[in-house]
Formats: C-alpha cells, sequence, structure tokens
C-alpha cells in the first residue's frame, strides 16, 4: 500500500477551477515505487468505483469534468492526475513516462484509495492502452473497461501528421504552421499556442470554443519539460505483443470512437473491437474529444455500461 | 453535428447491449419537444401561427420580439416549462411560419398585441403570464396596462423600453439615408440591410450574444434572420412602437412606458444582464423600479439570456410562476 497524505496541495490551477460543479470528498497524494508522487481525488459513494485515468500530460484530472459530477451520483468515483500535470510530480527523465510505470500508476491509485476492483475509463493511449494491459496482467483489479478514442499503438498506423511531425520533431524548422508546432523548439518558444492549435485540431466539431480553451488551459498548467521528456519514450511492445495482451482481457470491455478522430486513427478501434469481442460505438462527426466535447452521450454510455455489469457475475 | 452510434460491431455475452443503444440520433434542429397543438388566427387577412404545448396551469404565453427572429428563440424554455406549465408561443407577424404583410402599420405594436390577444382566444386560454425579450417587452407592458384581465403576472427579459439613453454609437447613422457603409452599428440602415441582410444579422447576433462561447447561439439566430428578409424588416422599421391612451390622450415612447407601468398591477420580474449591448442595464432597473418589480441583475450577461443562459432563466421564471400559485 502507498502512503497517503491527508489533503491536496492547491495549485493556481484548481484555484481558477473553484467553481466546480462537484468537490472532492477525500483528496490526497500517492507515491509510486519510483518515488514520484500521484495526485488523487475520490468522488461520492455507491459500487462500483469507477476511476478515470490520465491522458499523457498535456491536459490533467479536470479533463474529465463534465462525468465527475454526473457519476459520483450513483457510484464512487476516482480521478487522478498523471505524471507531468498539475498537482503530481513533473519528472523531466524520460524513464519516468515508460509504459510500465505509466501503467504501474493506476495500481498505486487503486491502493492508494483502497479500491480492491474498479471500472476503469480512459481516453487515448495513456487511458486505453494502459487499462487494457492491467486487465490482461492482473485481471483481479479491473471489472471493466470504458474505452474512448482508442489509443492503442502498433494495431494501425498513426495518423499521418503524427508521422510527419515526429519525423521533424527535434529540427530547428523555418516555419510553425499547422502540425509543424509539433516541433521541441517551438514547445519551448510558445507551448500556449501550440495546445490551442492542438485542440483545436482534436475538437473540430462546432460550437466548441469553450472545450477548446479548457483543454488548453489544462495544457498551461503543466510543464513543456514533462511533455518533452514524456515525447522521449518509445513503447516497448511489438504488434504480435499487443494483440495478445488485448486478447487476453476478459472482463466486459465498450469502445467509443469517433468518425472524425484526429488523434487515434478508426482503424485501431475497429481491429480492438475484432481482438476482443468488444461492441463499439462509432459515434459520427465527433472528433477525439469525447467525454468533454458529447459529455451527455459519454455519461449515458458509461453507466450503461456500468449498469451491465451489474447483472454478470463477478 | 449529430452523433449517432452505428451499429456495434462484435458482442460478447455480458457487454450491454443497451449501452450502443442508449443515445438516440436525432437531427440537430429536431425539437426537444413537439407541440401537442397548431393553429393559426387571421387578422385582417394576416396569418399569425401559434403552438401550445403541455397542459399544466397555468399557461405561459411566450411573446414574440423583434421580426428579425421567430418562436423558436425560445427553444431552451419550452421543453423546460411545458413539463410543469401549459405554454403558448406564437410567430411574430414578418418572420417564422407567419404571414409577411407589406404594409409598415401592419407591423405597429399594437398589431403584436392584438394578435398576442387573438392567440389567448383562439387557445382557450383566459389568462396567462406573459413574457417577452427585447421588443417583446413592450408587448408585455401594453398587456399587462391595457388588458390587465388577461395577465396573471409579466416577466420581462432586456426589455427595449425608452427608459433610457441608448449608447451614442448606436444611431450614428439615420436609417433610410444611404451612407454607403456596411460595418459596425452603420449595418442598422435600410441600404445596408438590402446590400448584405445576412451581415447585419451576423453582425447584430454577435453583439446581442456578447459572452464568450456563444457561437451556437449566434447561428441559431442566423438560420432564424435568414427566415425573413430585408424588404420586410424594412416595413417592419416604419411601424409605431409602443403606445397608449390616458384619459383620452395619445401617449408614445417614454410616456407611453411609464403610464403603462403605472397601470400594471399584476406581479412581475425584470430580468437584464449587465453587459447588455443592444440595450443598456439602466433601463431594467428603470422598468423594475416603474413596476415595483424585482429586478435580476444578471452580472456579465448580454441582451438574450434565455439563448445563452437557459438553466437559469428557466429556473427564474419557474420560481416566478410558482410564486404566483402560492400567492393566489
Amino acid at each position: 500500500m502507498s502512503s497517503v497524505s491527508a489533503a491536496h496541495v492547491p495549485t493556481d490551477a484548481l484555484d481558477r477551477d473553484s467553481g466546480r460543479a462537484r468537490l472532492p470528498d477525500r483528496s490526497g497524494s500517492a507515491a509510486a515505487e519510483d518515488g514520484v508522487r500521484l495526485a488523487w481525488d475520490v468522488y461520492g459513494t455507491g459500487d462500483p468505483t469507477v476511476v478515470f485515468l490520465p491522458s499523457a500530460p498535456i491536459v490533467h484530472s479536470r479533463q474529465w469534468k463534465a462525468q465527475v459530477p454526473y457519476l459520483s451520483r450513483h457510484h464512487r468515483v476516482v480521478t487522478y492526475d498523471g505524471r507531468g500535470n498539475p498537482r503530481s510530480d513533473r519528472p523531466t527523465d524520460p524513464e519516468a513516462y515508460a509504459d510500465d510505470r505509466m501503467t504501474g500508476d493506476i495500481r498505486t491509485i487503486l491502493d492508494a484509495t483502497e479500491t480492491d476492483r474498479a471500472v476503469l475509463v480512459g481516453l487515448c493511449i495513456d487511458g486505453v492502452w494502459r487499462s487494457i494491459r492491467l486487465a490482461a496482467e492482473h485481471p483481479e483489479r479491473v471489472l471493466g473497461i470504458v474505452a474512448f478514442g482508442i489509443g492503442v499503438p502498433r494495431l494501425a498506423p498513426a495518423q499521418p501528421h503524427y508521422q510527419a511531425s515526429s519525423a521533424t520533431f527535434h529540427e530547428e524548422l523555418p516555419s510553425a504552421e499547422g502540425w509543424e508546432k509539433m516541433n521541441a523548439a517551438y514547445w519551448r518558444r510558445d507551448y500556449p499556442d501550440f495546445a490551442r492549435f492542438f485542440f483545436s485540431e482534436m475538437t473540430t466539431e462546432p460550437h466548441s470554443t469553450k472545450a477548446i480553451e479548457d483543454a488548453a488551459g489544462w495544457a498551461a498548467d503543466g510543464s513543456v519539460d514533462a511533455m518533452l521528456a514524456e515525447s522521449e519514450t518509445t513503447f516497448p511492445f511489438d504488434l504480435a505483443q499487443v494483440e495478445a495482451t488485448c486478447r487476453a482481457v476478459r472482463c466486459p470491455m465498450l469502445l467509443i470512437h469517433g468518425t472524425e478522430d484526429q488523434c487515434q486513427s478508426i482503424q485501431r478501434a475497429h481491429r480492438l473491437a475484432e481482438l476482443t469481442g468488444a461492441p463499439l460505438v462509432v459515434v459520427d462527426g465527433a472528433n477525439h474529444m469525447i467525454p468533454g466535447r458529447h459529455p451527455v452521450l459519454a455519461n449515458l454510455l458509461i453507466r450503461d455500461f456500468i449498469r451491465s455489469l451489474e447483472g454478470s457475475p463477478t | 453535428m449529430v452523433a449517432s452510434p452505428s451499429a456495434p460491431v462484435g458482442t460478447r455475452p455480458n457487454a450491454s447491449p443497451s449501452a450502443a443503444g442508449a443515445w438516440q440520433p436525432r437531427p440537430e434542429q429536431s425539437r426537444a419537444r413537439d407541440p401537442d397543438e397548431t393553429g393559426f388566427v387571421v387578422r385582417d387577412g394576416v396569418r399569425i401561427a401559434w403552438e401550445r404545448y403541455g397542459s399544466g396551469e397555468p399557461t405561459i404565453l411566450l411573446l414574440p420580439t423583434w421580426t428579425i427572429i421567430h418562436s423558436r428563440f425560445w427553444k431552451a424554455q419550452i421543453p423546460y416549462l411545458a413539463r410543469l406549465f401549459r405554454v403558448v408561443t406564437f410567430d411574430g407577424r414578418g418572420n417564422g411560419r407567419s404571414d409577411r404583410p407589406s404594409d409598415p402599420a401592419a407591423y405597429a405594436a399594437t398589431e403584436f398585441v392584438a394578435d398576442a390577444l387573438a392567440v389567448l382566444d383562439a387557445t382557450g386560454t383566459e389568462r396567462a403570464v406573459v413574457a417577452g425579450l427585447s421588443m417583446g417587452a413592450a408587448y408585455v407592458l401594453m398587456l399587462s396596462g391595457d388588458h390587465p384581465e388577461r395577465v396573471l403576472g409579466t416577466v420581462y427579459l432586456g426589455a427595449a423600453l425608452p427608459l433610457a439613453d441608448r449608447d451614442p454609437g448606436r444611431d450614428e447613422v439615420p436609417f433610410d439615408d444611404d451612407v454607403g457603409r456596411d460595418e459596425g452599428w452603420a449595418r442598422y440602415n435600410a441600404f445596408s440591410w438590402r446590400r448584405d441582410w445576412p451581415g447585419f444579422v451576423e453582425f447584430f447576433f454577435g453583439e446581442v450574444f456578447s459572452e464568450t462561447h456563444s457561437t451556437k447561439q449566434i447561428e441559431d439566430a442566423l438560420d432564424w434572420g435568414l427566415e425573413t428578409d430585408a424588404d420586410t424588416m424594412v416595413t417592419a422599421e416604419h411601424a409605431p412602437y409602443i403606445e397608449t391612451t390616458e384619459n383620452g390622450v395619445g401617449l408614445t415612447g417614454r410616456a407611453a412606458a411609464l403610464a403603462l407601468a403605472a397601470r400594471s398591477r399584476c406581479p412581475s420580474l425584470v430580468i437584464h444582464g449587465t453587459s447588455d449591448r443592444i440595450i443598456p442595464f439602466a433601463v431594467g432597473e428603470r422598468l423594475a423600479e416603474a413596476l415595483g418589480a424585482t429586478l435580476v441583475a444578471m452580472e456579465g450577461s448580454g441582451h438574450d439570456v434565455l439563448g445563452r443562459e437557459p438553466v437559469l432563466a428557466n429556473l427564474l421564471i419557474r420560481d416566478f410562476v410558482r410564486g404566483l400559485e402560492r400567492g393566489s
């Protein structure tokens, strides 16, 4: 069991955010095996516990702001800030963001919040792949998985704009148009502008100004150094290993993916559905940020998925 | 943007098939609540389209406003209020499903008031709570001042009444002179409207919805604004506005507003945004004072709190109506 401190450390980010629809009932921080401290919050009571996972250090646990108030009326809800943003530690050693450690963080949080088993909800690679890995390796801890914006590396090629920008990520580019902003030097020069660009690309639905502003604000709460460190990590598994891990999942899953997802290609979602037999909800016209941009749809899908577990043998 | 789940790919016995079906797809501009009854009233050959929702007590009559939009501007109120009360709306002459007469006199405020009374009759409504936004506030005031037997209570939102000076920039260009400029408030001009009606509508609702994150409200209003046209709007612009008589003397403008307010006896609620760019907040203050009504100052809000702060507006209206029931 990891250590638990009584109160979280308020930051400017959370002061700014004081008008929450629902405040946590309990907050604390837990140390991972490598000593990195992770800030967590618990809301509500009611079985089963639902843990919302972080999605990369570009945002933090407020990414689930539209889910927490609703679901915590019926369930115990746990969120935590991932490594790098903003109340958790912000290591600058790339090794701190390795797949093993990020997956291990879920167990650290489960232990710290005295949660034996939980439904995991995640978005993108940090949310989806890591919950799959945990379910495959520690099935006794995972009751079910709700996966948005299916981020499972290797199942299909990365989006073309990611391939192009990763090829020149460490180069000094003469311009910073569009995806050229996905560049180490540019992040150091104007990370807030990158964040606004990035979330505009991830949220192309009409009338998304609020969702974009929120996400860009969470990015600004974080750290460029943490982002750069995280970008140095390499994914440690090949396709066969990834597929074997996906096939090994035994708990119920629900997959949700937008037809316009600019972060994770929909081929990854279809392939994961084939490998796991899980139902895939394809949301017409939606981009990557479904929980933030389509919260009612996301909340009802999560709610009904959890209800469906109640009738099943556990 | 409409999200619609497709058929699930693959199944497993203990995963929820209902999860994928929980969300019912529907076109974006479909209605959260359809009317239970619709009809037309005809006055002087002009057809006025009305709708009735729900069957609770009392009835709330949601009035038209400026002809630039039609009754869908109440879209965020109707589904909620109709669960609790009986709701009647109608499209003002010149937009929506109502006719577009070509005589300026047909757009007089007195005609809108007569339409409201005709709709109350057609829907079998003896008395109603009456609510109006912007120019609709003049119709509310004329109904409660001159037809008190039909009005249970009144709600005024962003009231467009001549009770305080407007920002001088608003009136920099005479409406009927062609100054050849299509920018800012210079667009408030017959020639500019005929040159670029959509441009005016977009500009105007940008001023109405001055709050951040209002793109949806502006887009909706633009759709409604394009259901009428520049010629109709120019015609309506030449119609007389608020008027009444007192001791046999005809009154208009500020004198009419104050006389009507003094005569108004029913409970009233005045709601006004402190950052309203169309009608200064001071108008709401003076109206509340003249009526002896409660003033709700919406801090930082613009002109249309119905569209931009619908939950708050709905709860204010609900609580006001419930307060009437307790008082009766």
